[in-house]
């Protein structure tokens, strides 16, 4: 049923995005490990050193954390608004859906260097800048769009019959919702709740306004570093953030399942 | 006990799940349901209308211009700092060179995003499966600006695939710090977006669909054009947005692959921002980069249809 | 001037303080000062905006480290751009909010932009002045808004395997059609635009005036398709082979080299262009906070703490008497004398400030076109 012209195409395609996906992440791996003083590929010498200065660097970890703080946060604030709003857009007839849709788009349309400098003021006049929670926040705000969309889109593999099946069996709707409505678009909660976080944890220009030295977050550090000097250190950085991510895929893996993200129930 | 036992209680979620419903219903009572989607929207109102203060502080921003004998905003408004960005050449090629870069960014990211996002539901093997959701992930794991740095380290003159090229006999080649450096960039940046975007679509399509297409006669770029297109249209559309806006306000990636001469809009924003202190100036041409931003959403969304996320399911 | 009876109060304790110490070489006074009774109350630490990598090494080992150690307030470096910290701290001083940072080691000409829209202390009273050089004094502004540290040189940095006759005498190497595609330049032009007003045949005396010579060379430079870059593109853009010459700041040059590159650079016959860095204190910090941010800019214009500071740099200060590193001696990038002076065009900050984003965009429409 699959030609065999349609899968040398689709393969071909595929094997040129898994090349571009992994290439950078390949050559920032094996940089991390040389013995010279500049990031090189292939690198020059082997060595362990740049991991040891990491295991030293306690400014480095303690934005690590930080980050981590500001990822939870801005998950905790996105998953209900993004799912509410998802469902709002997939479920129910709204009034003028184009302008919402295009009011939840700003995020994305505001370039981040505006967004950054608009939160800062707002958050500024507010007295709130100096804690984690605003860049938290913002970090919510400007990656809204993804986990709406991600439920918006899982919602439509729900059929509205179900939802009426269950109420015409006498389920009252905070029982629906629960039973019915989030197990169907649990896939698209999931997905977005996780983009979420990996952007907030990558997040450097609107965080770079909104943290201090006492707040600054692991990206905005990287960043402030690199525009310095790279060092291998950086990569070595990004390598252990590899593994924390290949080690949460692992488990989100044994819990869930990874098919979730593809699949419903 | 065919009696009732005065000891019978129901189950602790039932007597939850009834209180919820009742804290439901004196909440949110039944006659307000038609507005339950104004109900389910209103955060996500209220947490964008955080950006659109900040906006209202850039418009303010962009109505006032720089004395540089003080490096203060005027006291009054004019409209000088838009006439100025409007009535610029340069700014015209910059914002040229975005929508073009964006268009362009889109078309190859879908182009690619497809066929992955397509294996990926498709392919029997769950280990495939696995290994490609990985490998859409890990990317984003190093962050946009390490791996532009890895880009730098392969395709420069001294780099990798320069190497490669050189034992055939041909380079060393400038593969960066041009335009096509940009696009390719930015594509490879938003190639994960697009696929996570595109997969929710392409399971909804059920396979039977194709096989019954198939057994009709249809060859498979038949039954990918007149089949398969049109039902994941909702997911492409939704993807190109994504990839689209997100493409047109990149800062990152020009500031980076470009090597300084091939500025996107962002670039000239923070060039106003925080190179030449014109906040006034960058302030409208952040202002100009939202409203043709989402004018071009508002125009997709017209063409396809403002339901277009929601698949056009619900009839 | 609401704060300028505070400021005058200051002066009388920080002279009362240094009588008590009782004077002085500068040095022995400032180190017992810090130990001074009554000064105000020691914050935790204190926050110093700096340049990464060497620059803020340098910083640490100089300023930073000696200062805690002699006062016990610790130094956390906040390594945010200059110019990106700059609209934080204009928003935080608009918005009466205290400031991110304590000091901020700034250019001149993004200092002079925070003097005058108002946003710095006034340091007259630091009493290290007193034995600083004229470049420590800003030009063209009253007061002391901001203390230069330091001066540098915008070099014509190349790598000496490019030039097999003999280092580039002229600026306009760069023109050299064989150097297509391998020239860098700031991506402001920074630095360039007064050669370029030289080597296009105008003169100095009409910038600002008339800078047509000036943009008629960089348009010749446009053809040659340059890089354009911030700082640490330099030192990559040499390590990975991307240029053979680049017009940049002398320390970046010597930060390849120390990194073992084959690095030279020149002051070529037209001249380059010398500037200053300098140490400055927003306003809105609490008065002890203060007090202790103006002991650091003190400490930092001791003699101790600038020959560490600047031998890391590899840049000439602001205080007499300091040994160039050996590397540096007699190198045109690192003047002392005045005729080493006579190849080096130094234009006011004032003059820069009023006339810099015209200049920026001017040679950005060139660059982008």
């Amino acid at each position: 049923m699959i030609s065999q012209s349609q899968r040398i195409t689709i393969w071909t395609l595929v094997w040129i995005a898994l090349l571009t996906l992994s290439l950078p992440t390949i050559v920032v791996l094996g940089a991390s490990f040389t013995s010279g003083n500049i990031i090189a590929f292939p690198p020059d010498g082997l060595s362990l050193k740049w991991y040891a200065k990491l295991a030293m660097a306690r400014d480095l970890q303690q934005a690590f954390l930080r980050s981590l703080v500001v990822s939870l946060i801005c998950t905790a604030v996105a998953l209900p608004v993004g799912t509410l709003a998802g469902l709002a857009l997939s479920r129910f007839r709204l009034r003028y859906e184009g302008a919402i849709q295009v009011y939840l788009l700003l995020p994305f349309t505001v370039p981040l260097i505006g967004s950054g400098i608009g939160l800062m003021l707002v958050f500024g006049e507010w007295r709130v800048l100096g804690s984690l929670w605003p860049v938290g926040v913002a970090c919510a705000v400007i990656n809204l769009p993804f986990i709406v969309w991600s439920v918006s889109s899982s919602a439509v593999l729900l059929d509205p019959d179900l939802e009426l099946a269950a109420q015409s069996c006498g389920a009252g709707r905070v029982q629906t919702f629960l039973h019915v409505t989030l197990p169907a678009v649990m896939p698209g909660v999931i997905t977005g709740s996780l983009l979420m976080f990996i952007l907030a944890m990558n997040e450097f220009l609107v965080s770079l306004l909104l943290t201090d030295a006492r707040t600054v977050t692991l990206p905005v550090q990287i960043y402030n570093s690199i525009r310095s000097i790279i060092t291998p250190d950086l990569a070595a950085v990004s390598v252990v953030f590899i593994l924390i991510a290949l080690l949460a895929i692992w488990l989100l893996d044994k819990l869930v399942g990874l098919e979730v993200f593809l699949k419903s129930k | 006990m065919p009696e009732t036992n005065p000891d019978f209680r129901y189950p602790l979620r039932w007597r939850i799940m009834d209180m919820a419903e009742a804290i439901a219903d004196f909440l949110w009572p039944r006659r307000l349901s038609k507005y339950t989607g104004w109900l389910f929207i209103m955060p996500a109102l209220m947490l964008v209308g955080i950006l659109v203060l900040g906006l209202i502080q850039i418009a303010d921003a962009s109505l006032r211009t720089l004395d540089t004998a003080t490096y203060l905003p005027s006291d009054n408004w004019s409209l000088d700092n838009f006439q100025k960005a409007l009535g610029s050449s340069v700014y015209f090629k910059v914002a040229w060179r975005s929508l073009l870069g964006a268009a362009l960014t889109t078309a190859i990211t879908l182009c690619f995003a497809f066929p992955y996002a397509y294996a990926m539901v498709r392919t029997q093997s769950p280990k495939v499966r696995k290994a490609l959701l990985i490998a859409l992930f890990l990317p984003f794991f190093i962050g946009q600006v390490v791996r532009a740095y890895g880009w730098l380290i392969l395709l420069g003159n001294g780099g990798m695939v320069n190497d490669v090229l050189g034992l055939v006999g041909i380079g060393p080649v400038r593969l960066l710090f041009n335009y096509p450096a940009v696009i390719f960039g930015l594509v490879q940046y938003m190639l994960p977006f697009a696929v996570l975007m595109l997969a929710p679509a392409l399971t909804a399509i059920p396979t039977e669909t194709e096989i019954a297409a198939g057994s009709l006669g249809a060859n498979w770029l038949q039954t990918l054009w007149h089949v398969i297109l049109p039902m994941a249209k909702p997911g492409l559309v939704g993807a190109g947005l994504v990839v689209g806006t997100l493409s047109l306000t990149d800062f990152a990636v020009p500031a980076m692959l470009g090597g300084g001469s091939q500025d996107f809009v962002a670039n000239a924003i923070y060039d106003q921002f925080f190179r030449t202190a014109d906040q006034g100036l960058g302030a409208a041409l952040a202002l100009l980069l939202v409203a043709v931003g989402s004018l071009i959403v508002g125009l997709v969304f017209m063409v396809f249809g403002a339901g277009t996320l929601s698949m056009g399911a619900r009839k | 001037m609401a704060n300028s009876h505070i400021r005058l109060s200051r002066r009388a304790m920080l002279c009362g303080s240094a009588t008590a110490g009782a004077a002085l070489l500068i040095t022995g006074a400032s180190t017992r000062r810090l130990m001074a009774q009554n000064a105000p109350e020691k914050p935790r630490e204190i926050i110093v905006r700096a340049w990464g990598g060497s620059w803020v090494e340098a910083l640490k080992a100089g300023v930073s480290d000696p200062f805690t150690e002699a006062t016990g307030i610790a130094v956390r470096h906040d390594l945010t751009e200059d110019n990106e910290i700059q609209p934080k701290l204009w928003a935080a001083v608009a918005q009466g909010r205290i400031p991110p940072i304590h000091v901020n080691w700034d250019t001149t000409t993004n200092a002079t932009k925070s003097a005058l829209r108002g946003v710095t202390e006034d340091l007259s009273d630091v009493s290290n002045l007193a034995n600083t050089t004229d470049l420590a004094k800003p030009v063209g502004l009253e007061g002391y808004p901001i203390i230069n540290t330091y001066g540098y040189v915008y070099v014509l940095a190349y790598r000496p395997e490019a030039f097999p006759d003999g280092p580039p005498t002229s600026w306009t190497a760069l023109l050299d059609p064989k150097f297509k595609g391998r020239i860098a330049l700031y991506n402001d032009g920074i630095g360039f635009h007064f050669p370029a007003q030289v080597a296009g045949g105008g003169s100095l005396e009409d910038i600002p005036d008339n800078m047509q010579a000036a943009w008629d060379f960089i348009a010749k430079v446009k053809e040659q398709d340059p890089l354009l870059g911030e700082d640490p593109d330099f030192t990559n853009w040499f390590q990975n082979g991307e240029i053979d010459i680049a017009c940049t700041i002398s320390t970046n040059a010597r930060e390849a080299r120390k990194n073992g590159l084959e690095i030279a650079w020149v002051v070529p016959e037209e001249g380059c262009k010398f500037d200053t860095d300098g140490l400055w204190i927003p306003k809105g910090l609490p008065e002890n906070e203060l007090y202790w941010a103006k002991e650091y800019v003190n400490f930092a214009l001791t003699q101790q703490a600038q020959q560490v500071w600047l031998d890391g740099l590899g840049l000439p200060g602001v205080v007499p008497g300091l040994t160039p590193p050996e590397d540096l001696v007699d190198d045109p990038s690192y003047p002392t004398k005045p005729e080493d002076f006579a190849h080096l065009i130094r234009i006011s900050a004032q003059v820069q400030v009023q006339n810099e984003s015209e200049w920026f965009s001017k040679f950005k429409e060139i660059m982008q076109g």
